[in-house]
């Protein structure tokens, strides 16, 4: 048997492969694959349970209980708390994530160049030759007919209107049937998660996959990697199922998210100043239009509209977003009867999101009651976050919008274009701000120099022999572009390069 | 496959009549919607807390918990939101949600995440905005 999902509290399971993989999200499940391709025998060991297409919820509350770790409930320990959001499957956040593909920037390599002594130009080459065949592994596409909703159809018209670049999105799916249900797990099975390919061909080509598999702790044999264990938990109650030990010949890749690989080096004693350091995030957060003409959001793909103009010059990114209903009852102000006039007007709403790239820092630990992620935007990239703001509100007036709801704490409830400076006043507080954390980065930053990181620029953890990091969390810097791809195309160099390490 | 699972039932569960009574005024329906207290609450808050993880089951109850005693912040009455006229009841429950202190409004915030999570995928709310209902979240995974 390949697949080994939660078992009774028993037989202990006991394997042994070539490598081992944490976490089979956009890193663990890339990484997987590229090994097994590589013709070694690999074990991919999941907290989350895999679920398939049939398995999905369609409801928010059913997406956050079965997708989610610890039901979405993880927020920043900061000024604001603010969602930090993740997935918990096989297939990781690809599973929950709205596919959106974007390439690498070229400065990205340049900077962790300057600032890390990593990457540079070799490393943007080869990533940009990964990313040229992930694209149409995973049938990267432009949304077309009924992917591109009105919703999205109004934000290209505003954004014409000012006069700024902006397109239907570029994503991971293949043939995108509009349904606006990305963030819940696509059940038409179109968007490309990586538990619909990547997996299942690392399945077939010899792998192992443990799903219900939360690792407690790398086996360090001396400085060596030499596998992990833990014990099966059960997706539903959460109780303890069989304990698991699976020994690795060549080594351990890690990737178990931005937020938990630190915690699991840690807590296998390996001791780095830089652990959980040098977080970072791209904040979001929205702004609803108000049309005359029913707008219906939820028609079309879940992010059909997006923009890359102002990443350089004012410091975010811009996207449509299909809010569900049951999310949309916390961004609008109000309560008891005025909140239930608001939301008669759904139909007439268009929601707009900005990802800010952030140059806060903050740090994940251990906490009481999970992990702990410290985090505050500072005042300039309060500014960006403002800035993008305005520029949303704009957009949602030039393409028609009566009002623009902000959202944002002291201003009124809905604004109309005269009122505009209300938000360009808008307080800087991030208490003031709704706004989530779904890109994250860091926590086991790569770096030439191990006093200041965590794995060197191959994405080998300082010190120590046969242990990988292959998700965001090397990353040491944000990135100002949706993750997925520069994370894919990462963990493959880092396999590939692994492979060619290995003695036979 | 596994299939999901019945939600066992107390017969006094005061957690559950907080989270309840936090939630019902939040939305009490308008002129066209219905209300949650109008769409098997009881069942939803029930099973809410038997499924939630530690930390979002302790952030529901606490607060639900600072929506009933916080009346005195809003209405300046000091009395337990549930014992409110209705109409004190609904200025509370608008008042909290954009009250001047961060962990009051936060506080509202939940409770009406909590209330969007029930009521948005309600089929009788969905009908009515045009939206096409939820099927059943089925609960199942991949078993071997
Ligand atoms: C709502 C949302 C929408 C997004 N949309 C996009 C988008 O459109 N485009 C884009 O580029 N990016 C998007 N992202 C971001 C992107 O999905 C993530 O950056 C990316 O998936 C992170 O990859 P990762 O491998 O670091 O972690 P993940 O994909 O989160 O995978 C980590 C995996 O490790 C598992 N794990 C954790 N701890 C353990 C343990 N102890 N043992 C075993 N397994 C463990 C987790 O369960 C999880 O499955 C989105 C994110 C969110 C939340
Ligand atoms: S919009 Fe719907 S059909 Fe398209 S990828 Fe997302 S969930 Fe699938």
């Amino acid at each position: 048997m390949s697949h080994h999902a939660f078992r009774e509290p028993g037989d202990p399971l006991e394997l042994e492969v070539d490598w081992i993989v944490v976490g089979s999200g956009a890193g663990g499940a890339s990484a997987a694959v590229a090994l097994a391709r590589g013709g070694a025998r690999v074990a991919v060991v999941e907290a989350g349970a895999w679920r398939d297409p049939e398995h999905y919820p369609s409801s928010a509350y059913g997406g956050a209980r079965d997708l989610m770790p610890a039901f979405g409930g993880l927020a920043t320990a900061g000024r604001a708390q603010w969602p930090v959001v993740q997935g918990e499957a096989v297939g990781g956040t690809t599973v929950i994530n709205s596919a959106i593909c974007v390439r690498t920037p070229g400065d990205v390599f340049v900077r962790w160049a300057a600032e890390h002594g990593v990457g540079g130009g070799p490393m943007a080459e080869r990533i940009g030759a990964i990313q040229d065949a992930l694209e149409v592994e995973l049938h990267a596409s432009r949304a077309t007919g009924r992917a591109v909703g009105r919703s999205d159809v109004l934000a290209l018209r505003g954004a014409a209107a000012l006069g700024y670049d902006s397109h239907p999105t570029r994503r991971f799916v293949e043939d995108c049937a509009g349904s606006g249900q990305c963030l819940q797990g696509c059940r038409a099975g179109r968007k490309q998660s990586l538990n619909l390919n990547f997996i299942p061909e690392t399945l077939e080509r010899g792998g192992v996959v443990l799903s219900c598999a939360p690792v407690a702790r790398i086996v360090l044999e001396g400085n060596r990697a030499a596998g992990v264990r833990g014990r099966f938990r059960h997706p539903r109650t959460r109780r303890a199922g069989a304990s698991f030990q699976v020994r690795a010949r060549h080594g351990v890749f890690v990737a178990a998210s931005a937020i938990q690989s630190p915690l699991l080096l840690r807590r296998s004693g390996i001791r780095n100043r830089s652990l959980g350091r040098q977080f970072h995030a791209h904040p979001g957060t929205g702004l609803f239009g108000w049309y005359d003409d029913p707008v219906d959001m939820h028609i079309g793909a879940t992010q059909g509209w997006s923009s890359l103009a102002h990443r350089d010059t004012g410091g975010f990114k811009l996207e449509s977003l299909s809010i569900p209903l049951e999310l949309v009852a916390g961004r609008l102000k109000g309560g008891g009867a005025v909140l239930a006039e608001r939301l008669e007007d759904f139909r007439h709403l268009a929601m707009w999101v900005m990802a800010v790239k952030a140059e806060s820092v903050g740090s994940i630990h251990p906490g009481p009651l999970g992990p702990l992620v410290r985090y505050t935007l500072d005042r300039a990239d309060m500014v960006k976050m403002r800035t993008a703001a305005v520029l949303l509100a704009q957009t949602h007036f030039a393409a028609g919008a009566r009002w623009v709801i902000p959202g944002i704490h002291g201003l009124p409830y809905k604004i109309d274009a005269d009122a505009l400076h209300t938000i360009e006043d808008a307080p800087l507080d991030p208490r003031a701000w709704v706004a989530v954390l779904s890109h994250l980065f860091g926590g086991c930053p790569m770096g030439a120099d191990p006093a200041r990181s965590v794995c060197d620029g191959e994405g080998r953890v300082h010190g120590h022999q046969g242990l990988w990091i292959a998700d965001a969390s090397q990353i040491p810097t944000n990135l100002g572009v949706n993750p997925q791809h520069t994370i894919m195309a990462l963990a493959r160099l880092r396999a590939e390069t692994a492979l060619s390490r290995a003695t036979p | 496959m596994e299939r999901a699972h019945t939600i066992p039932h107390r017969r006094l569960d005061p957690t559950a009549a907080v989270v309840r009574s936090a939630v019902r005024a939040m939305m009490p329906g308008s002129s066209t919607l219905p209300g949650c207290g109008e769409l098997e609450l009881d069942a939803f808050v029930r099973r809410l807390l038997h499924e939630a993880s530690w930390p979002m089951w302790l952030a529901t109850t606490a607060s639900s918990l600072a929506f009933v005693l916080t009346p005195p912040l809003t209405v300046y009455l000091p009395l337990p939101s549930f014992l409110l006229p209705a109409s004190l009841l609904d200025r509370h429950a608008d008042r909290m949600s954009g009250h001047a202190l961060y962990p009051v409004r936060q506080a509202a915030m939940m409770v009406k995440t909590v209330m969007g999570m029930h009521w948005g995928a309600h089929p009788r709310v969905r009908e009515a905005l045009a939206l096409p209902p939820y099927p059943e979240d089925p609960g199942t995974w991949r078993t071997h």
